[in-house]
C-alpha cells in the first residue's frame, strides 16, 4: 500500500494514534518528573535512610529494561491480585523508569550550584525545606532544561512499548503492528508512524531549547 | 522570641558570647578554649594568619559548624542544635562570606526579600519597599532588577550586605567580604561597613584590611593556631601588640 492508500485507510486511527502516544508521553513525563524531584529530595537530604532509598530507586530503575518492567506489571502482579488496566501499567513501566533518569540529571544540576548559596541560604535562617525548594531545585531545574528535553523525548519513543499490550485505542507503535497483521501496510506503515514521532520530538527539542535560553543562569 | 531574655538586663546581655569553646576535625584541635564576649554595637575585628581558625570561629557563631564543646549564646540563648529553632536563630545573626554568594536565579531585588518574605513572613509588598531602601543605602538600587551574574564584585557584595541587613539581624559576622575582590572595589564595600559601625550594627569582621580594623573596630582579636592569642585596642594592638606572635604577624604583614 502507497502512503495515500494507508493514510486514506487509517488516516482517522494515526491521528488517534498519535493523541494515545502524546497522551502516555505527557503522562508518563509528568510522573517521572514528580518522582524525579522527591527522589533527589531524598538524595540530598540529610537523613541517611531517604538518601539510601533514592539511591537504590535510581540503581534499579536505571537499569531495568522497560519491557521486563512491563511484563511484571503485566503478568507478574496478578498473582499477587494487584490488576492493572494495560494503559496503567504501561503508564507506570514508561514513568518510573525516566524519574531515575530525572533524578540524574537534578543531581548534575545540583553539583552546579555552589554550595555557599545553600550556606547563604541557611545562614537568613531558611529551614532544609526551605532552602531546598527556594534555592537548590530551581536551579538545578534551570540548569538540566536541555538534559530534561532529551528525556522527554526518550520517554516517548519508550512509550512504543504500548505495541506490546492490546491497548485501544492504539499508540502509534502499537497501530503499525495491527496494520500489518490486517493489511499489508510494509515499512510504509511505520515509516508514517516514524514521521510523526520525529515531528513530535523536532518540536519538544525547539521547546526545550527555547526555554533553555530563557531560564539558563548566567555565571 | 524575645520572652526568653531576661526581664531585667537586657543591655548587659552580651549579643555573642562564646565560652570555652573547642573544636575538632578530626585529630585537628582548630578552635581552642575560645572565649568571646560581644556587646550591643560593638565591632570586633578578627585577625590572624592562614589556617589560624578565623573562618570557623565566625562559622560557629551561626552553627554553620558544630562544635565538640562549650557553649555558644546569642543574646543570652544558647543556640539550639538543629531544626526549626536553629533556622529560627540563625536568622537573627547575619552573615556575609568572601564569595558573595547571592542566589544566582534571583533577581538583587529578590535576594534581598526572600529572607524578609519567606522566613519572616513580611508581606511581600512591604518585603520590596524595605528591599529598595535597603539597596539604596548600599548604592545598587539601580541594579535591582539584574541578576547577580550581571553585577561587578563589589556591588554583590554591598547587596550581600543588604540581604543581611533585611533580616534585622542583632549581629552580622563577615568572613574577609573583601578578600574577592579587585582592589578598586574593596573601598566601596568597606564604606558600607564602616557606616554600618557608625550606625550602631553589632559586628563580628574576619579581615586583613588593617586600616579598616584600625579605624573601626573597638577591639581587635588576634588568633593563631586556633587559639584567641591577644586581645586588645586597635591602638594598642598596631603600635605595640602584647604578644611577639603579633608582632612577628605584623611584621610579616607590612613587609609585603
Ligand atoms: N571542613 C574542614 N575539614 C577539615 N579541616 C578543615 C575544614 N575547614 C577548615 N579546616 C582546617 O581548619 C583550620 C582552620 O581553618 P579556617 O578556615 O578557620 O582558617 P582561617 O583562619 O579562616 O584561614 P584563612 O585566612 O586562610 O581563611 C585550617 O587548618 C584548615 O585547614
Ligand atoms: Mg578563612
Amino acid at each position: 500500500m502507497g502512503v495515500t492508500e494507508l493514510l486514506s485507510q487509517y488516516g482517522d486511527k494515526y491521528i488517534q494514534a498519535l493523541f494515545t502516544t502524546w497522551k502516555l508521553t505527557a503522562l508518563a513525563f509528568a510522573i517521572a518528573f514528580v518522582i524525579g524531584v522527591l527522589v533527589t529530595v531524598m538524595r540530598v537530604s540529610p537523613l541517611k535512610p531517604l538518601r539510601v532509598v533514592g539511591d537504590i530507586y535510581v540503581h534499579i530503575f536505571r537499569n531495568i529494561p522497560g519491557a521486563s518492567l512491563l511484563i511484571i506489571l503485566v503478568y507478574a502482579l496478578p498473582y499477587l491480585n494487584v490488576v492493572w488496566s494495560y494503559f496503567t501499567c504501561v503508564l507506570i513501566a514508561v514513568s518510573l523508569i525516566p524519574a531515575a533518569f530525572c533524578s540524574e540529571y537534578l543531581m548534575a544540576g545540583i553539583n552546579t550550584i555552589d554550595i555557599g548559596q545553600i550556606e547563604a541560604a541557611r545562614s537568613i535562617g531558611m529551614t532544609f525545606t526551605q532552602v531546598i525548594s527556594k534555592v537548590v531545585i530551581p536551579q538545578a531545574l534551570r540548569a538540566s532544561v536541555l538534559p530534561l528535553t532529551n528525556l522527554l523525548v526518550a520517554t516517548m519513543l519508550t512509550t512504543a512499548l504500548a505495541s506490546q499490550v492490546p491497548l485501544n485505542p492504539r499508540d502509534l507503535t502499537g497501530l503499525v503492528a495491527h496494520i500489518n497483521t490486517h493489511a499489508v501496510g510494509g515499512i510504509t506503515a511505520f515509516v508514517i508512524s516514524a514521521a510523526l514521532y520525529c515531528a513530535t520530538a523536532v518540536v519538544i527539542g525547539q521547546i526545550g531549547n527555547r526555554i533553555d535560553r530563557k531560564v539558563r543562569i548566567l555565571r | 522570641m524575645e520572652k526568653q531574655s531576661k526581664p531585667n538586663t537586657p543591655e548587659q546581655t552580651p549579643v555573642i558570647e562564646l565560652r570555652h569553646v573547642d573544636k575538632h576535625y578530626g585529630q585537628l584541635h582548630v578552635l581552642k578554649d575560645i572565649n568571646l564576649s560581644v556587646k550591643k554595637g560593638e565591632v570586633v575585628v578578627i585577625i590572624g594568619p592562614s589556617g589560624s581558625g578565623k573562618s570557623t570561629l565566625c562559622r560557629t557563631i551561626n552553627r554553620m559548624e558544630t562544635i565538640n564543646s562549650g557553649e555558644i549564646l546569642i543574646d543570652g540563648t544558647a543556640i539550639p542544635q538543629e531544626g526549626k529553632e536553629l533556622a529560627r536563630l540563625r536568622a537573627q545573626v547575619g552573615m556575609v562570606f568572601q564569595s558573595f554568594n547571592l542566589f544566582a536565579h534571583k533577581t538583587i531585588l529578590d535576594n534581598v526579600t526572600l529572607g524578609p518574605t519567606d522566613v519572616l513572613h513580611v508581606p511581600k509588598k512591604e518585603a520590596r519597599e524595605e528591599a529598595i531602601k535597603l539597596l539604596k543605602r548600599v548604592g545598587v538600587d539601580t541594579q535591582a532588577a539584574k541578576l547577580p551574574a550581571q553585577l561587578s564584585g563589589g556591588q554583590q557584595q554591598r547587596v550581600a550586605i543588604a540581604r543581611s541587613l533585611a533580616m534585622h539581624p542583632k549581629a552580622i559576622l563577615f568572613d574577609e567580604p573583601t578578600s574577592a575582590l579587585d582592589p578598586e572595589m574593596i573601598g566601596e564595600v568597606l564604606d558600607v561597613m564602616t557606616e554600618l559601625a557608625k550606625e550602631g550594627m553589632t559586628m563580628v569582621v574576619v579581615t586583613h584590611e588593617m586600616n579598616f580594623a584600625r579605624r573601626v573596630a573597638d577591639r581587635v582579636i588576634f588568633m593563631d593556631g586556633g587559639a584567641i592569642i591577644e586581645e586588645n585596642t586597635p591602638e594598642e594592638f598596631f603600635t605595640h601588640p602584647n604578644t611577639q606572635r603579633a608582632q612577628d604577624f605584623l611584621n610579616s604583614i607590612k613587609n609585603h
